[in-house]
């Protein structure tokens, strides 16, 4: 019988709308963690997809050894598929003439992601090729036809071997972005190179293997391989690892959406405690009756557990197919936009979403339930009887261990999430006893005011209580909202200081000396915007405080000796240093002092690089320069923003030490597309300067970044929705409160007007204190995230100072003044009959 | 007897010390009687009531419905001897706002596990001439036919005893007489045995014994043959 009383009851209910709210914030909170969770997990995939194109592979090993055949066949029995790829410089020969050359040999399968062009002639039109050139072909780069006077078909000695020139070669994935790789590139089979007879002990030469699959395999694979690697020899990179400013990007776009949907999914999470709260009190009268009827305790528990668990099923369904239309809708929307096709998710977001629901709804219904299952029966003749709270103890433990559970579950970081659950806990008190203080003093503040301001200060201080813990979730509402609206903006205008429209979009290098005044002063009659010139010395960094670097293949590493500890890896390449008096654009020092006119020979290291050196302020660098070995102290650390396009340096020294090097100067400018023409006429007196193309480059991060707002502003919408959910929730569940009071104001003869006002004025108050609270907390919480999550440099919002204050006034005041209007136009008898 | 008491006491713990709200009463109710209780506001009538219907506790003295001592029942047993054998009627009659005139009067049977609880439900609302409102909720009823929706649930489970709390204190004049015939009249018909607590005198003279209660005590002061 009870199962029928009870979906009676939630048919009646459910269409009477008077479980709407707690419906919405169940159906909002699974929506809301669905629709973002199949939304990034898809946009990630399309991403990392996109990005796994700029290694060719989706996970790279890098050695200084060969890679056994052996790894190459446990990735493939975990389905995981690989190719080999090796690279190092070369002379090339072709008839009587030479040059410097990249070569890069690969195997079969090359590459994993990503195309190859190649064009059949020299600046002819390229189009995707697959395969490889085969055993005795040569794929060579246009640039060195000209340099060599190649045609197609001609012969090209590479070490020991000669190739046949097959194709040009127009577009490699993997080609990197680097001004310095300026030898350029051919292509050749991996089964030739050993008969180039180029690789032999102390060689400088990477063995890399390339590898790709679906991430359950590379996981897989990852937990076999990882074990087995050694630091000081192999490297192990995935696309979102590395210092590109496309790989930056994706990392905070990420960590943004993380921490948005987090605080989305704690805010639809809050919206269902308060509804849960008053979903049971709406029915204590109810229980109160049953049990008066004959109702025994069991029965009650059968029927409103089986209540609660149909109308979070039923939400929780609602939810899931809402999200999923949502996020469809929207994947379109970005796809047509973007001219992207995403891949599809997987089923962990439906997972994950129902979870939350399912796992919110009852764990914050569970103190209310117990709270109306112990409803007495005397209730039918005294209204005031709620039964006891000695249990209340049990609500915050089951509300604060489900929001933690919540967080873990969904980031799956326990720091993270036990950060933020501190955090929040610790604000929570703080928001409390300052919403207090408030409240008491504006009381003070409202004895001298008008008499509707004067009923509403009254209100809010016979209220405190109950008042302030409205103020809670007002303000935790508001701030969270300030929070991802900031974090936002914050994030958009990093990413459009790093690519301003005006973006370098051409590199210039190898300028000489005696030609950068007279290239300046091209870029200024043109009125082009050209970053510093940076003089380029090559070097080698060869020991550290006396003990010299490893740079090269030595015996001990071919029969595999270990290392003594305090030999360093060298960079084992030539190295591009600079000097500068000056600390370069979007340098910062993190350690150390940046040097004087007249300084001691000393250089300047770049943080990441100081940090996988073990390098620090006082070490001695040596260094040899054209055969010229000197030594100098570091005396600072830089952070380098690396997504800036201006030229960036590992090293940077003081004039005193580089200067008298022999040097080329490079430096980076803009130009717009419609300009392209002027660049044969600006560069024409300096044929030996080359020119780099970025738009492509750039292009291609714009495009992140305009996904990645998308996104964003999507999830911005959401956690728009969840923040008045609710404040709707909690202004539905003081109105009960409420009613009592206007019944004896309006039976002693208040006017609907006076009513209406002070009313108002209590919710504008209530509002604008939660605003104010809220901004300073989400200052405070700002500021951590932005020093500690995000590496951005922390700021002040002075306008949400305004916006938080005077937003939570008139939405609170708003939604208050709409959910008690009703209550206001009912006349006295109806007010005193539904009470009585 | 169907209602007896002996020495029944109700003390509440205030701050400024114990209040007794009922002085040690004892009381006898047999079969088919009709009882009015009646006394100033805070006169301990709404406890007596709640104490009898087993709904509240006595802090000393025992209450027996039908041979059953109270005292040593269970909350559980009380409500299912609430279930077999009590109906109410209350002043501010307390439909379930969400069920509709006939689910409300459907709810005890099937509480009970009366497998003809709709039949039943059905007739009764026709006795109180409410056929044409079976499907309506609470709030789409006037006061009158909110009550007699009410009085239809209080006898749905053909009851021994009824207890009603001010059953026409919502009322209108004319309303309330309508209500009050009703609920006289289907009692008549049903043989139940009716407690009710009022402020009317005119309603209490149609019972056959009026008590009036004064701080706590209970004083009989009227007694007709029916």
């Amino acid at each position: 019988m009870w199962h029928k009383i009870s979906w009676r009851l939630l048919r009646h209910e459910l269409q009477r709308g008077e479980l709407t709210i707690m419906a919405a914030a169940i159906v909002l909170s699974v929506t809301a963690v669905l629709s973002l969770s199949l939304f990034t997990e898809r946009l990630q995939a399309g991403l990392l997809a996109r990005s796994a194109e700029f290694l060719a592979a989706d996970r790279v090993l890098s050695s200084r050894r060969v890679i056994e055949d052996s790894w190459l066949e446990a990735a493939a029995e975990r389905n995981v598929s690989s190719a080999r790829r090796v690279v190092f410089n070369s002379m090339a020969f072709a008839g009587d003439q030479l040059a410097l050359i990249d070569v890069k040999a690969v195997s079969d399968g090359y590459p994993l992601r990503g195309e190859l062009k190649t064009a059949l002639q020299p600046f002819g039109e390229d189009q995707v090729t697959t395969g490889l050139p085969a055993s005795g072909e040569a794929w060579v780069a246009s640039a060195l036809f000209q340099e060599l006077q190649l045609g197609i078909g001609d012969s090209l000695d590479v070490g020991e071997k000669t190739f046949t020139v097959t194709r040009v070669l127009t577009y490699e994935p993997d080609a990197g972005f680097s001004v310095f790789t300026d030898s350029p590139n051919v292509l050749i089979n991996y089964v030739d190179l050993a008969a180039t007879g180029l690789i032999q002990l102390g060689s400088r030469v990477r063995w890399n293997v390339l590898f790709a699959g679906d991430e359950a395999a590379l996981a897989d694979f990852e937990s076999w391989l990882l074990p087995q690697l050694n630091d000081d020899t192999h490297s192990w990179r995935s696309v979102e690892d590395g210092d590109s400013p496309l790989a930056r990007s994706l990392q905070r776009a990420e960590r943004f959406m993380l921490l948005a949907s987090l605080l989305g999914v704690v805010l639809a999470a809050t919206a269902v405690a308060v509804a849960a709260q008053r979903y049971c009190q709406r029915n204590y009268d109810a229980v109160a009756i049953i049990k008066t009827m004959g109702g025994s305790r069991s029965q009650i528990q059968a029927i409103f557990i089986m209540h609660l668990l149909l109308l979070t099923l039923i939400s929780v369904a609602v939810g899931l197919l809402l999200g999923y239309l949502l996020q469809a809708w929207v994947i379109e929307v970005v796809a047509e936009q973007l001219g992207a096709t995403l891949p599809a998710a997987t089923l962990k977001p439906y997972l994950l979403a129902s979870a939350t629901g399912l796992i919110s709804a009852l764990m914050f219904s569970l103190y209310p339930l117990l709270r109306l299952i112990q409803i007495p029966p005397l209730r039918v003749l005294n209204r005031d009887m709620t039964g006891n709270d000695s249990l209340s103890w049990l609500h915050w433990l089951a509300s604060g261990g489900t929001i933690y559970a919540l967080l873990v579950i969904y980031s799956q970081q326990w720091l993270l999430s036990s950060a933020l659950f501190a955090g929040g806990a610790l604000a929570a008190v703080l928001l409390l006893s300052i919403g207090r203080v408030f409240i008491r003093v504006s009381r003070q503040a409202g004895m001298q005011a008008g008499s509707a301001w004067r009923l509403a200060m009254a209100g809010l201080q016979r209220r405190a209580k109950a008042n302030s813990v409205q103020m809670l979730s007002f303000s935790t509402a508001i701030m969270l909202l300030l929070l991802v609206l900031a974090l936002r903006n914050e994030l958009l205008a990093d990413w459009e200081r790093q690519l301003p429209a005006d973006a370098p979009n051409y590199f210039i290098i190898n300028v000489d000396r005696g030609d950068v005044a007279s290239l300046q002063q091209r870029f200024a009659e043109r009125d082009i915007i050209a970053n510093d010139m940076y003089p380029i010395v090559p070097g080698r960094m060869t020991a550290v405080n006396g003990v010299p670097v490893r740079d090269e293949v030595t015996k001990e590493d071919e029969t595999g000796n270990e290392q003594t500890g305090e030999q360093r890896e060298g960079f084992g390449r030539e190295l591009q240093l600079t000097w500068r008096d000056t600390l370069p654009p979007n340098n910062v020092l993190s350690a150390g002092q940046w040097w004087g006119a007249d300084a001691e020979p000393q250089v300047s290291i770049e943080a990441e690089v100081a940090k996988r050196m073990r390098l620090g302020i006082g070490d001695v660098l040596e260094f040899n320069i054209g055969g010229n070995v000197f030594e100098v102290p570091i005396t600072s650390v830089r952070q380098v923003n690396w997504g800036t396009l201006q030229p960036n340096f590992y090293f940077v020294f003081n004039p005193q030490t580089l200067s008298d090097f022999p040097a080329t100067f490079i430096s980076s400018f803009n130009l717009p597309t419609d300009r392209k023409n002027e660049l044969f006429e600006l560069f024409r007196p300096f044929p030996q300067v080359s020119l780099l193309d970025l738009d492509a480059i750039t292009e291609q991060i714009r495009e992140v970044i305009a996904q990645v707002s998308l996104a964003i502003g999507f999830v911005l919408v959401l956690v728009l929705i969840a923040g008045g959910l609710v404040l709707l929730a909690q202004v539905q569940a003081s109105l009960e409160e409420r009613q009592k009071e206007l019944v004896i104001l309006r039976t002693l003869g208040a006017p609907a007007k006076l009513l209406s006002r002070s009313i108002t004025y209590e919710f504008l108050i209530l509002g604008a204190i939660s605003g104010l609270i809220a901004t300073f907390a989400m200052e405070l919480a700002l500021w951590i995230l932005q020093t500690q999550v995000f590496e951005m440099a922390a700021t002040l919002h002075w306008r949400f100072w305004l916006i938080g204050p005077l937003a939570g006034a008139i939405v609170v005041g708003v939604l208050g003044r709409l959910s008690c209007g009703r209550l206001i136009r009912r006349n006295t008898a109806q007010l005193i009959r539904s009470l009585a | 007897m169907l209602i007896q008491t002996t020495q029944l006491r109700k003390d509440v713990q205030t701050t400024d010390g114990i209040l007794h709200i009922l002085q040690p009463i004892d009381l006898q109710i047999a079969a088919g009687e009709t009882v009015a209780i009646v006394g100033a506001s805070g006169s301990g009538k709404s406890t007596l009531l709640s104490l009898l219907a087993g709904l509240d506790l006595a802090s000393s003295g025992d209450v027996l419905i039908d041979n059953e001592k109270l005292s040593e029942l269970d909350e559980e047993q009380r409500a299912k001897l609430r279930a077999d054998k009590i109906g109410f009627i209350f002043q501010s009659f307390l439909l379930i706002p969400s069920l509709t005139a006939l689910e409300n009067v459907m709810l005890p049977a099937e509480l009970a596990g009366n497998r003809q609880a709709e039949q039943q439900a059905r007739e009764l609302l026709g006795k109180v001439g409410l056929s044409e409102r079976l499907t309506h909720y609470p709030n789409q009823l006037s006061g009158g036919e909110q009550q007699r929706v009410a009085i239809a649930r209080a006898f749905v489970g053909t009851p021994k005893i009824l207890f009603a709390d001010e059953p026409t204190g919502n009322l209108d004049a004319v309303t309330g007489q309508k209500v009050e015939d009703l609920l006289f009249q289907m009692n008549q018909e049903s043989g139940t045995t009716l407690v009710m607590v009022t402020h009317d005198s005119d309603l209490a003279a149609r019972c056959h014994r009026v008590m009036r209660m004064d701080a706590g005590r209970l004083i009989e002061v009227q007694q007709h043959v029916a």
